[in-house]
């Protein structure tokens, strides 16, 4: 077994910023921010350890607060860690904000041309899928519209449907399984699953528990930036659902 | 295999970038892209005007001689106002998905650059009219002179990118600094008007020796090896420090979008 993600020892912490003084302030404090008080911190994940096999799709549940996000972030690399080491051996598509650098103004084409590039594809790759991707997004007579005057339904089904296509080969997902009209979202779940099932590694991570419960193979619990329990779905669930005051 | 596939799509990602910095610029105009010839057209029909009927000036063909110092400036210093804002407009772009970051600066700077190449018709037709046409040396100065002036815009915008994502004054210092350097630099008057005293300061302006390059060879078909030289020297040196503030910098970028 080679692991696919390797999160050794990982801590973050994010400065606490508060809103800049305006300029008399600054002049009256500047012998104090010329001492640069380098201010408080916030550690978002504290010495977080753990590693993602090949195939494997691991869940990650917890409260809001409690880093999963930051997670996904230092894995996808748009962010670095302030101690420890993440090794990442495989190109990741994230599917983390749907839509993330659409540009309102290019028609849904020309978004789907740049985004799929963006995720992972050569132009080519992309113009090949196109008719593919046009089709599963429902978008049809729309798709040479810029994507301004799309409803909100209409734009994220689109997002998705690039990011199924870009051949992932390590999924990153952010609670988005909700994209769409009822009968769209059954489409995509189907398809999150028939990719995680044709062995595409995942990371998952939501706060519907049926459906970690249904997907994953193995869940972790963060809470306040550390890992509490990692296990069988069912388990690490169940404990957390008790622990939360659910039952 | 992979690597070069890998390249094909970083060469895809970088053309397209630029592709839509171009059509964005003239998305829901009537002329679309007629625009990159006929803006360049207006601007040299507007300054012919001034410069033939209201303001005199005692140099022999004065348009030719701004303009072509004009149109490289004007790449120059919209890329490096442009480059404030690139960072800063695609934060969701930045935090969600993984790719260079470099790559939207240099796309900017690209699509500034085809702005540029819609002008050169316009250097051709001046010289037509009032040089002996382009010559031979134009075919070897200018892809020269673009490359370098690409490089040493592209280090400044890089570090101008950057600087302003972690300290947005930076944008109210670049209006003032643009302007500051198109005095400073040989547009509205040439290099030899500068007193010799201060013509070492002007090592530090990356522009001031490489627009006068630009107009030996659109004006008298000369290339300028010495202006080249300095120029081509200084390119790299605001390349590899603005290189280097973007990368230093850029480490902790996800903490102040």
């Amino acid at each position: 077994m080679n692991s696919i993600v390797d999160v050794g020892d990982v801590w973050k912490k994010f400065p606490m910023k508060r809103e800049k003084p305006g300029f008399k302030e600054f002049l009256l404090t500047l012998p104090k921010f010329v001492k640069r008080n380098t201010g408080s911190y916030f550690w978002a994940l504290k010495g977080i350890n753990f590693q993602v096999q090949h195939r494997e799709c691991l869940g990650i549940i917890g409260k809001n607060g409690s880093g999963k996000s930051t997670l996904l972030s230092l894995i996808l690399g748009t962010i670095y860690p302030t101690n420890g080491a993440i090794k990442v051996s495989q190109n990741t598509t994230p599917l983390l904000e749907l839509g993330a650098g659409f540009h309102p103004d290019l028609t849904g084409r020309e978004n789907i041309l740049i985004n799929g590039v963006l995720l992972g594809l050569t132009k080519d790759e992309v113009l090949d899928r196109m008719e593919e991707i046009i089709a599963f997004s429902e978008i049809n007579q729309f798709i040479d519209m810029p994507v301004r005057i799309y409803s909100s339904g209409m734009y994220v089904r689109l997002a998705f449907s690039v990011a199924i296509h870009a051949d992932p080969k390590l999924l990153l997902i952010d609670e988005i399984l909700a994209v769409g009209d009822e009968a769209f979202q059954k489409k995509s779940e189907d398809a999150l699953r028939g990719l995680i099932q044709s062995g595409v590694t995942t990371i998952f991570v939501s706060h519907q528990m049926s459906a970690i419960k249904k997907i994953c193979d193995r869940v972790m619990w963060l809470d306040g930036g550390e890992i509490r329990l990692v296990g069988e779905p069912e388990k690490v669930v169940e404990e957390y659902l008790r622990h939360s005051g659910y039952f | 295999m992979t690597t070069s596939r890998d390249y094909k799509r970083k060469k895809d990602l970088l053309l397209l970038l630029t592709k839509k910095e171009i059509t964005l610029r003239y998305k829901r105009t009537v002329l679309g892209v007629i625009w990159s010839l006929l803006n360049p057209i207006l601007f040299a029909f507007v300054f012919f005007v001034a410069f033939k009927i209201f303001m005199r000036i005692h140099m022999e063909n004065y348009t030719f001689f701004f303009l072509s110092a004009l149109f490289p400036w004007t790449w120059f210093s919209a890329s490096v106002t442009m480059s404030t804002g690139i960072l800063l407009g695609n934060v969701s772009l930045i935090k969600k998905i993984r790719f260079p970051r470099y790559f939207l600066v240099i796309a900017t700077n690209l699509s500034q650059l085809v702005n540029f190449l819609f002008a050169i018709p316009i250097m051709v037709g001046f010289a037509c009219v009032y040089g002996g046409g382009p010559g031979i040396n134009w075919l070897l100065a200018v892809p020269l002179l673009i490359v370098i002036q690409f490089v040493a815009t592209t280090g400044i915008c890089l570090a101008v990118s950057m600087m302003n994502a972690h300290f947005r004054d930076m944008e109210h210092i670049i209006g003032v600094v643009i302007s500051l350097l198109f005095w400073m630099t040989p547009i509205v008057y040439p290099l030899d008007m500068v007193p010799e005293a201060y013509r070492g300061y002007f090592l530090f302006n990356p522009l001031a020796y490489l627009i006068p390059a630009w107009r030996d060879v659109f004006m008298s078909n000369i290339i300028n090896w010495g202006s080249i030289g300095i120029s081509f020297g200084s390119s790299l040196i605001f390349f590899f420090l603005g290189l280097l503030v973007f990368q230093r910098l850029g480490k902790k970028l996800d903490e102040v979008l």
